[in-house]
């Protein structure tokens, strides 16, 4: 009996998609990759439980068959997209709101239930979950884990595991576990194995369930954008925030080019793009939340605090709501979505270094140059603070890519690499919301050294064939040694 | 109206975006969640499609014609997906494939009756009787009601078209219909992809309107709204298609009619028709209003949910229609509503599958609400 068979009579013909077209819907993600790279599952399966997952998991592993699980798949860096070929689990059929508990603050849900879904469920709790990425309408919590991917919020509440207290996951044998703390808030016990979930694209094994910790949803929020003459005066004025003791709820720091990508609904409506003050190289947007009176406060200091910087509010505000829609409330005028627009003829590629706070000007400088010395289109840099309360942050170094040209998509590659290894020699990391993905794997040692050997015996613990996406974090051959 | 090839560019460009924006409103997605059945992987269909990379398979075709082409997706995308969808079908057509066998009989129909419902011309009349509405003819009218085949030959039905037909008397309105010879609006043959016949019978339909020198064509269907008013723009006439909601709603807010206002909580179902592609949303409200207590569903508007029942879905494909419509009358039941106010007749026929609540005509509640008529729309139309 094949595997495909007995997928079919473990799971039901429903549940198994056999046809080319239907593997071919499964195969791609936003990553920039020429049509030759393109390789279709050999199977898609529709799995609606953790028993569904497991069986599927069972058959794999006695036939050793890939497995490779996703979301949405609105992945930047391929980590959802079967490169071997198998069995691809689409696990957005397994959404349902099992729990909330409002008294404690959280939820448990299956894994393919989209971010926006969660929110959904919680809000008439006065609850909601603050890991936003801009795909949130799309992007499942399994996906948000194993990606590790950003949120518009993260200075306040910080990435995925901030509010990650527990999840079910079938491993690479089809054994279910549970690694977390169930529904406490945090732990001292044992190794934190969860947390190994964050960023590890479904290589360790499938997340079925998540319990989340949720927030109260602030009141008011206010949302302004300051403009800089440089990237380093946005850093230091954030700095300067956090030691006076505001709680910033979001800031995102865009170089001037960036601002264009989004800002499309100003666009829209006044045909042609924002205006900026010449001499500005950065822009700043920064939100508060909470209860009215303390918005108002924070914020008034904020812009009092702004003049030491040498920074100017941006008092237009068609400009920030565009820019806000665009990164939070996805409110478009019906039948004008900014993303088609944006990317009629090319892609979206990025790198997604991090580097010390300090020498963020200094990186953004070698973007330019590796952009320009790969030849590709700058859409621009910009920075996340998301670790609640600091001003560490994420980068998206953001170039367009056509993606049917062979020649530009290997220009993409060769500077998605270069800047993650000059993020190393800057002291710094290759990513910090795209995770690894097959476009890291290659040389992933420079940044981990010795301790790659180590989080491959993790990796042979949990998945002992390999089967378990194949060929992302680590190279295939390199993995079955 | 773009062949599939033409609309390659755009089909490049979902695949390159790939956001999935589409999927969160789709009614389809969201019962079968299946990433084929979503705009977003329906694309990437028609452009593994027309890239050679598969054949024509049962998937293929069931990716093309299960969607009710409700428009969603557009709401949420500047690409003209469901003018995709149309052009996908029409493609099927042209390469071989049969159309599906239910699809078939709604043609046969049409070409041989002038409506899809296999019901004689005559049957197109009869709802006027006693209504003493004159016929078109050249010059004598300002206004063509237009009564849409659906409405016009299914009995239950026949009401909502009366109740139209009495505000415009109240109005004022110098209008006429028809009678028999009120064409197909030719809104299937376009849904189903039979591009060519759809555009033959929209050449003849504007002569014919055209010949009557009227000002507006009013229409109480959706489904008759969006394609006349395409249709007539298309041809450059000068003729103004609207929708019997907004013919009517200016005697609601100027208060010329008398009405007695329930206390019953109702709500607005959005024809995907009517609303999101039609532009149609506060006029209905405005009546709502005027005579209940309204209450608004959480997906209202542009985001409103499709019934199920449109573009085919509810013939070729019955049980997900009757699925779409459960939830979209669970939806409007969280809202504590008893009646779903609505103002197509295939949404109200499909509503009504649903038991559980009331289902009523926009203008048959306005109508029952205005003082004279002596009904209580609280006790009307339980379905």
């Amino acid at each position: 009996m094949s595997y495909i068979d007995e997928l079919v009579s473990a799971l039901g013909k429903e549940k198994v998609l056999l046809d080319p077209s239907e593997r071919f819907v499964y195969g791609a993600d936003w990553s920039p990759r020429t049509p030759d790279e393109f390789v279709p599952p050999d199977v898609v399966v529709l799995p609606r439980t953790t028993r569904d997952i497991q069986r599927i998991i069972k058959i794999a592993y006695a036939h050793e068959i890939p497995v490779t699980a996703g979301g949405g798949l609105t992945g930047m860096l391929g980590g959802a997209v079967p490169i071997y070929g198998g069995i691809y689990v689409d696990t957005t059929t397994m959404n349902s709101v099992i729990e909330i508990d409002s008294k404690n603050q959280t939820v448990r849900v299956q894994a393919g239930a989209t971010l926006q879904e969660i929110n959904d469920a919680v809000q008439p709790y006065d609850l909601w979950l603050p890991h936003q990425p801009e795909s949130k309408w799309v992007s499942t919590i399994g996906s948000a884990i194993a990606c590790d991917n950003d949120s518009t919020f993260g200075v306040r509440y910080g990435k995925i595991l901030s509010c990650l207290l527990s999840a079910e996951i079938v491993t690479g044998t089809g054994e279910i576990l549970e690694l977390g703390h169930r529904k406490a808030h945090f732990t001292s016990s044992g190794y934190k194995l969860k947390d190994l979930l964050a960023g590890s694209e479904g290589t360790l094994g499938v997340i079925t369930e998540a319990t989340l910790k949720l927030e109260p949803i602030p009141a008011v929020r206010r949302v302004d954008m300051l403009v800089f003459p440089r990237m380093g005066a946005a850093v230091d004025y954030l700095s300067r925030l956090l030691k006076a003791g505001l709680c910033i709820e979001a800031a995102h720091i865009n170089c001037r080019q960036r601002l264009k990508f989004y800002t499309h609904s100003y666009k829209q409506k006044f045909g042609k793009d924002p205006e900026i003050p010449a001499w500005a190289e950065a822009l700043l947007a920064i939100a508060f939340a909470g209860d009215q009176e303390v918005v108002d406060t924070q914020r008034n200091y904020a812009i009092k605090v702004a003049k030491e910087f040498e920074a100017q509010l941006v008092e237009e505000r068609e400009i920030v709501d565009a820019w806000w829609a665009s990164k939070y409330t996805l409110d478009f005028e019906p039948f004008k979505q900014k993303w088609p627009d944006s990317q009629k003829q090319k892609k979206f590629g990025a790198a997604d270094p991090g580097v010390p706070v300090g020498r963020l000007e200094e990186f953004y400088h070698k973007f330019i140059q590796v952009a320009e010395k790969h030849n590709l289109e700058i859409i621009g840099m910009n920075a996340y603070l998301e670790h609640p309360n600091s001003i560490g942050f994420s980068l998206s170094c953001a170039v367009f890519v056509d993606y049917r040209s062979s020649d530009e998509v290997k220009r993409f590659r060769a500077f998605h690499d270069e800047l993650s290894k000059l993020a190393v020699a800057f002291e710094g990391t290759m990513s910090t919301f795209m995770s690894d993905t097959y476009q890291k794997a290659p040389y992933l040692e420079l940044e981990h050294g010795a301790s790659l050997k180590y989080m491959k015996e993790v990796k042979r613990i949990f998945d002992p064939k390999g089967i378990l996406n194949p060929g992302k974090k680590f190279l295939k051959e390199e993995r079955r040694r | 109206m773009n062949s599939l090839e033409e609309f390659k560019d755009e089909l490049e460009t979902c695949f390159g975006t790939s956001c999935g924006f589409c999927e969160r409103g789709c009614p389809v997605y969201q019962t079968m969640k299946v990433k084929t059945l979503s705009m977003k992987g329906r694309n990437r269909t028609m452009l593994g499609l027309i890239q050679g990379k598969f054949e024509i398979t049962p998937a293929v075709v069931q990716a093309a014609f299960e969607c009710t082409l409700c428009g969603n997706c557009d709401r949420w995308c500047s690409l003209k997906n469901t003018e995709h969808t149309r052009a996908f079908r029409e493609y099927l057509l042209k390469h071989g494939i049969e159309p599906m066998k239910e699809h078939s009989s709604l043609l046969a129909s049409i070409k041989n009756y002038g409506n899809p419902w296999f019901q004689p011309r005559s049957a197109r009349n009869r709802w006027t009787r006693g209504l003493n509405i004159p016929k078109a003819a050249p010059g004598k009218q300002d206004v063509i009601f237009f009564a849409g085949c659906t409405s016009a030959v299914t009995k239950q039905l026949n009401r909502s078209l009366v109740a139209s037909a009495k505000l415009l008397q109240k109005a004022g309105v110098n209008f006429a219909t028809m009678g028999q010879d009120e064409p197909c609006c030719g809104s299937t043959l376009l849904r189903v992809g039979q591009t060519g016949a759809f555009k033959e019978l929209s050449a003849e339909n504007v002569k014919k309107f055209e010949s009557f020198g009227v000002k507006r064509i009013v229409t109480a269907c959706p489904g008759c709204y969006t394609t006349l008013k395409k249709m007539m723009e298309d041809a450059g006439s000068k003729i103004e298609v609207t929708h019997i909601s907004k013919e009517i709603a200016h005697l609601v807010r100027d208060g010329r009619l008398k009405l007695n206002k329930s206390t019953e909580r109702m709500t607005y179902h959005d024809p995907c028709h009517l609303g999101r592609l039609g532009g149609v949303f506060e006029e209905p409200r405005e009546i709502v209003r005027a005579t209940a207590t309204f209450v608004e569903m959480p997906n209202n508007r542009y985001e409103s949910r499709c019934c199920g029942a449109g573009a085919g879905l509810q013939s070729a494909f019955p049980k997900l229609s009757r699925d779409l419509a459960a939830k979209r009358v669970s939806e409007a039941k969280a809202t504590g509503a008893t009646t779903i106010v609505t103002s197509c007749p295939f949404c109200e026929t499909q509503l009504r599958t649903v038991p559980g609540i009331k289902v009523a005509d926009l203008m048959e509640l306005l109508l029952d609400a205005t003082d004279g008529n002596g009904k209580n729309n609280d006790t009307k139309r339980a379905s």
